[in-house]
């Protein structure tokens, strides 16, 4: 029904195409490095939550950037993933590492249920629905035997030293970023890019040039959902404790949607830009500012690049990008880019 | 057992008129201008602490907040207009998503500087006491405020009905464009809708926060309500979205007569999945069928 192939990249890769790929791939070295000889607790943690919502955030990208359907709930899939290791743990013993797969289809069919009856429709449906579901989920959490409402449950420590867990959660959330990123790059260049592009742009004269639009939506969802879950899973053995209010917060939805769309949406090297740059911000207002006022300053800075850059930091690069070949253009292709 | 179901369909009217004026200006503000007011239940719950702070500082009780609620509202919601909408008005949909839930949050995380996520109720004289009306047993404060909604959609539906700017704001909701032609000023008529949408939020807070406890951050549920309301009755309906609340009311106690109360929640949760469901259309078809 929906076969993946790739597609041809229609433009030759310059050099500065090469550089911002060499860049990534430095950094990553610089970044496993630092993993392997670095013994400071709070950076080694810091950066674990890093890459931890790099992933969340790439998993928003896919829909949400690319197909321009927004999920303003994602901690719901991240708390449904991270509760179900929990259960899993709780009553089956079974360790979160074994069981983030099952947290993370736990997780897509939540997506699904979810995504089922609101992507079938245009327009803002899916958005106003993942933005209420979170409270619903989390009064299910509050009231269900099997989550021992508002108790949480606790998790079995992993039995290594403090500095040893965050490098092993440090190396986990690595790995799964890159794994991510380099997913969110393959959809960037495959036909479902393409449809979910399409759809973002005009999903009426998507449908008619052939796109199954409302399948693609599911897919993108649903492997979303999958993602968010199976980080929500291996997040409640880091944390060790899980309960209703901390684990819907409603924080890590405000957060992934900022960073993506601070580093720009619809871009695979988007939320490797916005994440880092809000989380740090965030670390530095912490010190003086209460968590309230903290996501105050964040929802007018999201206000303001709705309203004035909504490219974020990627459009705004790709803008001057443009205006450098532009003035340097003589070939036939200049004006047709600037109109 | 006939007086307790009795009791029940009048308790479920009276929460239906309610929630008819929560959705009214969603509904009004998406099927004439076809933006998603996301933080349509912030400006609810700023109605309710509107009424609330006015209550304890100046002992104002909530019936005449009301009424101070709309014109108070109607002017933050031209402010939000002319700063945020004129600007994303024209821009795909998503940018204008996002901006609005900036606004939510805004919102949101102000009231909660403002006032924390303590619970808060509004306890005016009358709101302990109940009146017998034949076998009924009815809450004063239900009646207050249930007349007071019933008030507020006979108001706007003969506003919309009967004067020359009712009969714009429909022209334009019908064809904005032709709208236009006919020499109808577009924008101007944009900052009035929408400054009743919120107006009608600000009030419609009001008597939510006369019924029941509110805090900043569960305003979300209220949305949720407001939500399941206009797309069960479509958009920029008055009559449908009345019968709309009317029927999401007398559900809500329906089934609170029979489950624990939040449980409630997951019924509507379900509703609302079912009736996206059942009424395939999309916003857009909603919109061509205006009135």
């Amino acid at each position: 029904m929906l076969s993946v192939f790739f597609l041809k990249s229609g433009e030759r890769r310059g050099w500065r195409a090469w550089a911002g790929i060499g860049f990534w791939v430095a950094v990553l070295f610089a970044l496993v490095l630092y993993g392997l000889i670095g013994t400071r607790l709070f950076f080694l943690s810091t950066l674990g939550t890093v890459f931890m919502y790099i992933v969340l955030t790439q998993a928003w990208n896919i829909l949400g950037g690319y197909g321009g359907y927004l999920n303003f709930g994602m901690v719901t899939f991240f708390g449904t993933g991270a509760y179900t290791s929990a259960i899993l743990f709780h009553y089956f013993g079974l360790s979160p590492f074994l069981t983030a797969p099952v947290a993370g289809l736990t997780a897509a069919i939540a997506g699904l249920l979810i995504g089922i009856p609101t992507l079938r429709l245009r327009g803002a449906y899916f958005a106003l629905v993942t933005m209420i579901v979170t409270l619903a989920v989390q009064i299910l959490a509050l009231n269900l035997r099997y989550t021992q409402g508002a108790l949480g449950i606790y998790m079995q420590p992993l039995g290594l030293s403090p500095l040893n867990v965050e490098r092993l959660f440090y190396f986990l959330f690595l790995g799964l970023a890159v794994l991510v990123t380099l997913l969110v790059y393959a959809i960037e260049r495959s036909n479902i890019g393409g449809a979910l592009v399409a759809i973002r742009e005009d999903e009426d004269a998507a449908e008619i040039i052939g796109v199954k639009t409302t399948e693609v939506k599911w897919v993108a969802n649903a492997i979303a959902c999958f993602i968010a879950g199976v980080v929500g899973g291996l997040y409640a053995q880091r944390i060790m404790y899980i309960e209703p209010t901390g684990t819907f917060s409603f924080d890590i939805s405000l957060n992934t949607v900022l960073m993506a769309v601070i580093g720009g949406p619809g871009t695979w090297q988007g939320p490797l830009i916005g994440t880092p740059l809000v989380l740090l911000v965030a670390d530095a207002l912490r010190v003086t500012f209460t968590s309230e006022v903290n996501r105050a300053i964040f929802s007018v800075v999201v206000i303001i690049i709705a309203l004035y850059i909504p490219g974020g930091v990627m459009g705004v690069l790709e803008r001057w990008r443009r205006r450098g070949r532009e003035t340097s253009a003589n070939d036939v292709s200049a004006p047709e880019r600037a109109a | 057992m006939l007086n307790q179901i009795a009791t029940i369909i009048a308790d479920g009217i009276l929460l239906g008129l309610i929630y008819a004026i929560a959705g009214v200006g969603l509904s009004l503000v998406l099927g004439v201008m076809g933006i998603v007011n996301v933080a349509h239940s912030a400006f609810l719950m700023l109605g309710s602490f509107f009424a609330f702070e006015l209550f304890r500082r100046l002992a104002i009780d909530p019936t005449i907040s009301f009424f101070l609620a709309f014109p108070v509202f109607f002017a933050v919601g031209v402010i939000v207009y002319r700063m945020l909408i004129t600007r994303v008005e024209l821009a795909p949909q998503t940018q204008g998503l996002v901006a609005m839930f900036g606004l939510m949050v805004l919102v949101e995380s102000l009231g909660t500087i403002a006032w924390t996520t303590d619970t808060r109720v509004i306890t005016a004289a009358y709101t302990n006491r109940s009146i017998l009306v034949g076998p009924i047993m009815l809450a004063n404060v239900k009646l207050i405020a249930g007349a007071l909604a019933l008030l507020l959609i006979i108001a706007f539906w003969a506003f919309l009905r009967y004067t020359l700017t009712g009969r714009a704001i429909r022209a334009m909701g019908q064809n904005r464009f032709a709208a236009m032609t006919v020499g109808i000023n577009v924008q101007a008529l944009s900052t009035i809708m929408f400054g009743l949408g919120i107006a009608c939020a600000g009030s419609a807070g009001v008597t939510l926060g006369m019924v029941f406890p509110f805090s900043p951050n569960t305003q979300i549920l209220w949305l949720a309500w407001a939500f399941l309301v206009v797309i069960l009755g479509g958009l920029g309906n008055v009559a449908n979205t009345l019968l709309a609340g009317l029927v999401v009311g007398l559900i809500q106690t329906g089934v609170a007569a029979f489950l624990p109360f939040d449980y409630v929640y997951l019924v509507l949760y379900v509703m609302l999945a079912v009736i996206l469901v059942v009424r395939r259309e999309g916003l857009s078809g909603a919109v061509h069928r205006w009135i």
